[in-house]
């Protein structure tokens, strides 16, 4: 039985998200199509993969050869793996398979911020707030890329600077988080190595290795 | 490997690695402080690489206008999320104009 506050103030949450999520999935549907996928794998692989940074990695290395985009995909996915270990403290033990298996799959940059924000700040039941953020963050990507890969190059998303605005929301998802000597630390820590490996990784390894080391040497900081 | 195997591969890495420990409940082996802190290390960081230039610079433009009224927000709004996303917008679309 789920908790109907929970999975509704996980859509309300979610949902000042979605236009840029929407746009998002615009741009993506029309990359894919202008790279040359059909717009039913377009909207195919939003639902299959469903990551934004594992998408945009495939359509842009497309032309390199399946090796260069498996091996971007590793770099970003890795990612996810202290993702899903933070969000697995925060489940309880007798969430069915199914549950799990469906939280795994839109286990996203977007929705996993809202949860753990909304696990530290109020009292929700965590499998189903996430439960309703995802179901907001699942059709908003997949109504973009659709919409994106019908109208193709009939439209410009990047005339309203949307995709440039990605950054501001991941500042919006980390900015509850900042609390205490080690948060500050932390994130100090994440910009300056986020900067370094801008200069000495790959694209597709440099977030993952910035937040493991950040979160790593800031965890040995007392608050 | 065609566009459809390829998609359907991608989509097995990605999600092998997101049900890596929700599989089953089971302790983490990962300390207690890291993934505290992961989720701000992670969404700092990906804040930060979308405005940095190759050679680990901020790329100035309207982003980086967005990321200073963010921070602006976040000041004014108690680390509010809204605040954060209202004030980097109004940054940023006024940084477009300028």
């Amino acid at each position: 039985m789920m908790d109907r506050s929970s999975l509704l103030k996980g859509i309300r949450d979610a949902a000042g998200l979605a236009p840029a999520l929407f746009a998002f999935g615009v741009l993506f549907g029309v990359l894919a199509v202008d790279r040359g996928m059909s717009p039913w794998l377009a909207v195919a692989s939003s639902a299959i993969i469903l990551s934004g940074a594992a998408q945009f990695a495939l359509v842009g290395l497309l032309p390199a050869g399946t090796g260069a985009v498996l091996v971007a995909v590793t770099g970003l996915a890795l990612r996810h793996v202290p993702m899903s270990a933070a969000l697995a403290r925060l489940l309880p033990a007798d969430l069915s398979r199914v549950r799990r298996l469906a939280l795994a799959y839109v286990l996203v940059d977007e929705t996993f911020g809202l949860t753990v924000v909304a696990a530290r700040r109020s009292q929700v039941v965590v499998a189903d707030y996430k439960t309703g953020a995802d179901v907001m963050l699942v059709v908003n990507w997949l109504a973009g890329t659709a919409v994106g890969a019908g109208l193709g190059s009939m439209v410009d998303p990047t005339r309203f600077g949307l995709g440039e605005l990605f950054p501001l929301l991941f500042l919006g998802l980390a900015a509850p988080l900042v609390r205490g000597r080690r948060a500050w630390v932390t994130a100090g820590l994440a910009v300056v190595g986020a900067l370094v490996a801008a200069q000495v990784l790959p694209p597709a390894w440099q977030v993952t290795a910035a937040a493991v080391v950040a979160a790593g040497v800031g965890s040995r900081f007392h608050d | 490997m065609t566009d459809m195997a390829l998609v359907v591969a991608v989509g097995i890495v990605t999600f092998a690695s997101r049900v890596s420990y929700l599989w089953r409940p089971r302790r983490t082996t990962h300390p207690q402080p890291f993934l505290d802190l992961f989720p701000l290390a992670l969404f700092v960081s990906l804040a930060t690489v979308g405005l940095a230039t190759p050679d680990g610079a901020f790329r100035v433009g309207p982003g980086l206008a967005a990321a200073v009224g963010g921070v602006v927000g976040a000041a004014v709004g108690r680390r509010s999320i809204v605040w954060v996303l209202a004030f980097g917008s109004a940054a940023f679309y006024l940084a477009r104009l300028l």
